[in-house]
């Protein structure tokens, strides 16, 4: 397809009605991320069984508004209230809360709007860049390929966002796997552990599960544990683009960051904005300032998990492995509009790489401007009680999932997901391995089997292809990594040197 | 080690023998699979009780390990669970976090498909608004009416879904 063919396709989704629920998305997105208790990922989901109607690609843009603006909005209560709006902004309230505290309030939310939008440009960058040379990639990669990046993508997830054990994080990514495979085979059409009941024939339906996994916890945790908000007062202060500019290092730094762990599957916005901001503490030359209001530690946390949008994309398009968790609710969101992300999807829709592009893009701008223009609304929807809200989004859950095919079925799912959701926050067990466990579950067991069919049932496929054996090797690395051989190793070492002089 | 964290460790062997079972149960199907005559013919390399196998097997063998790193860590699981469990329930947040799901439970499947919509919308978002104190009977009605004419026009009116 050639540049002006991709520009015109471009062109057809950049229409009003496009630009409208971008815009819609955003709007809906920076609320959902401000209000704490509601997440982007669960904000993606909820949205999903709302869209299913929608024409495929409008239902896409609409949600990639939602992303933009979900990812953002949280710093918006992290700045006011001192509590995240989503984990991604957790690392914001550290500097952000004290500086609006000082009286810096809107200087903070400028500044973290521009980090944003920095962050947000820098990612849509390398998605343009990066996702065709990944696509062409990945249509070299044979089913045993596909089978160890998901198996990979699984447990770097689990090693990843396992905040107590690394182990915890894995069993959830086997565990969402072992859920992805319910149902009718696609190789054989064996039915696999359904217990008999018709309506899992299908598969267990990804955005019930998601719906009630993010849903359902979110309202217990809230209306269990009600606050007295204190809101910070907005000041007038403007912010010159010389106060923005000096931090241009910080930024590109951050934003490298925010792309490279958004392509590692699973593993997301948070982890990047943390990873981020302990890399700029560690490289300042005011280290003593971070947590207490320091500007830099905003721009760091805020531009690495918005370019993490972008990063997470890229192999969501390129290989159809999500790098984050609204991103692999999307790829549920993409299958029920009728579009397959991975490798062929630059057959199906060749254009469909920069139409993403092209949205995201619109996204960020009304971002820039709602962003501030519902600083001031927004201190007053912060102040809504749990106790009005959380009952809203129940129903709004429970429809979510039952517009999807009107089963009473999804409901249940809801239910029980939400349960499952309670114990694994009990547990300290990760959400995101499980999501990512549940995408990739079919795609992980049909390619596993492919692969053994085709060298039959020979496992030397897995070590005998370049790409195959790295993945291998850096699963056998990650594992003994994760289970502490290598410091073992090293405390040998250190060890036997006294004893050797 | 602190309390919470022994408490947790006592939580892990639980759940860790939870995912034991749960992945005995998977590999099980799997094994059913792979033995099954209908899929004689199938090539055994392709058959689908291989991935349930493998993955279940994983499954159960992290089970293990983290139910014995609980076990370690708490060492005295069940003594630990049962004071846990006692001062669990003797809090408020529990109470609140049962009646919340009580609430959640009853409007899923007790008037879900059994009263009309907008009514058991209506029930459900005054009554739960009602129980966690969201303000004065008028705010409440009002708000629970205003949402549910909202969810009604937009998914019943507007996305044409047929409400239960």
């Amino acid at each position: 397809m050639g540049f002006e063919q991709i520009m015109a396709e471009v062109l057809k989704t950049l229409n009003f009605e496009f630009i409208f629920l971008i815009a819609a998305g955003v709007f809906i997105g920076l609320i959902v991320g401000a209000l704490p208790g509601l997440t982007t990922t669960m904000g993606i989901a909820l949205l999903t069984g709302i869209t299913f109607k929608f024409s495929g690609h409008s239902a896409i843009a609409l949600l990639m508004g939602l992303y933009v603006g979900g990812v953002s909005g949280g710093s918006l209560s992290a700045i006011l209230i001192g509590i995240p709006g989503t984990p991604a902004n957790a690392s914001s309230t550290l500097d952000g809360f004290p500086l609006a505290m000082a009286g810096r309030a809107a200087q903070a939310i400028t500044i973290s709007r521009m980090a944003s939008i920095i962050g947000t440009l820098f990612g849509i960058g390398c998605l343009a860049f990066l996702t065709p040379l990944l696509t062409e990639l990945a249509l070299k990669f044979t089913s045993a390929e596909f089978f160890l990046v998901g198996l990979f993508g699984v447990l770097i997830s689990g090693a990843l966002t396992g905040g107590d054990l690394a182990l915890k994080g894995w069993i959830g990514g086997i565990f969402g796997l072992a859920i992805g495979m319910v149902g009718s085979d696609e190789l054989t059409a064996w039915q696999r552990m359904t217990f008999g009941s018709p309506e899992l024939f299908g598969g267990i339906p990804f955005i019930p599960i998601m719906i009630g996994f993010f849903g359902i916890p979110q309202v217990i945790e809230a209306l269990t544990d009600e606050q007295d908000v204190l809101v910070a007062v907005l000041d007038k202060t403007k912010v010159k683009m010389k106060e923005i500019l000096q931090y241009w290092w910080v930024a590109l730094r951050s934003g490298l960051i925010g792309v490279a762990i958004g392509i590692i599957p699973g593993v997301g916005e948070d982890v990047a904005s943390w990873t981020s901001y302990g890399v700029a503490k560690k490289s300042s030359k005011h280290p003593e300032e971070y947590g207490k209001g320091s500007m830099e530690g905003l721009v760091a946390a805020e531009t690495a998990d918005n370019s993490c949008i972008g990063g997470a994309i890229i192999p969501l398009l390129s290989m159809g492995i999500p790098g984050s968790p609204p991103a692999a609710v999307m790829l549920g969101a993409f299958l029920i509009h009728g579009v397959r992300p991975g490798p062929m999807l630059s057959f199906e829709f060749p254009a469909f790489t920069y139409q993403a592009v092209s949205w995201l893009l619109v996204a960020t701008l009304f971002m820039r401007f709602f962003a501030m223009w519902l600083a001031k609304p927004m201190q007053k929807i912060l102040q809504i009680k749990n106790a009005i809200l959380m009952p809203i989004v129940t129903v709004l859950c429970a429809i979510g999932a039952y517009s999807l095919d009107m089963r009473f079925i999804d409901i249940v799912l809801v239910f029980f997901a939400g349960l499952l959701g309670m114990l694994f926050k009990q547990g300290k067990y990760p959400a995101a391995p499980l999501v990512l466990g549940i995408v990739l579950g079919p795609l992980v067991d049909t390619n596993f089997r492919r692969a053994l069919k085709a060298s039959g049932g020979d496992f030397s496929i897995f070590f005998t292809r370049p790409v195959s054996l790295i993945l291998v090797v850096s699963i056998v690395l990650l594992i003994l990594g994760q289970l502490g051989v290598f410091g073992m190793i090293r405390s040998w070492f250190k060890k036997s040197k006294p004893a050797a002089a | 080690m602190d309390e919470s964290k022994v408490r947790l460790r006592a939580l892990d062997v639980f759940m860790g023998l939870g995912f034991l079972a749960v992945g005995a149960f998977v590999a099980y199907d799997g094994f059913i699979a792979y033995y099954a005559p209908q899929l004689v013919t199938v090539e055994k390399a392709a058959n689908p009780g291989v991935s349930t196998i493998f993955v279940g097997s994983l499954m159960s063998f992290l089970g293990l390990v983290i139910a014995v790193i609980g076990l370690l860590g708490s060492r005295h699981p069940f003594r630990i669970a049962k004071q846990a469990v006692a001062d669990t329930i003797h809090s408020k947040a529990f109470y609140k976090g049962v009646i919340a799901m009580a609430c959640i439970a009853v409007y899923f499947f007790v008037f879900w498909d059994r009263i009309p919509y907008v009514v058991s919308t209506f029930l459900f978002l005054a009554g739960m608004m009602a129980v966690f104190k969201a303000g004065a009977w008028w705010k409440i009605a009002l708000i629970s009416g205003i949402t549910v004419a909202v969810v009604w026009y937009v998914f019943g009116v507007l996305a044409m879904i047929p409400l239960p």
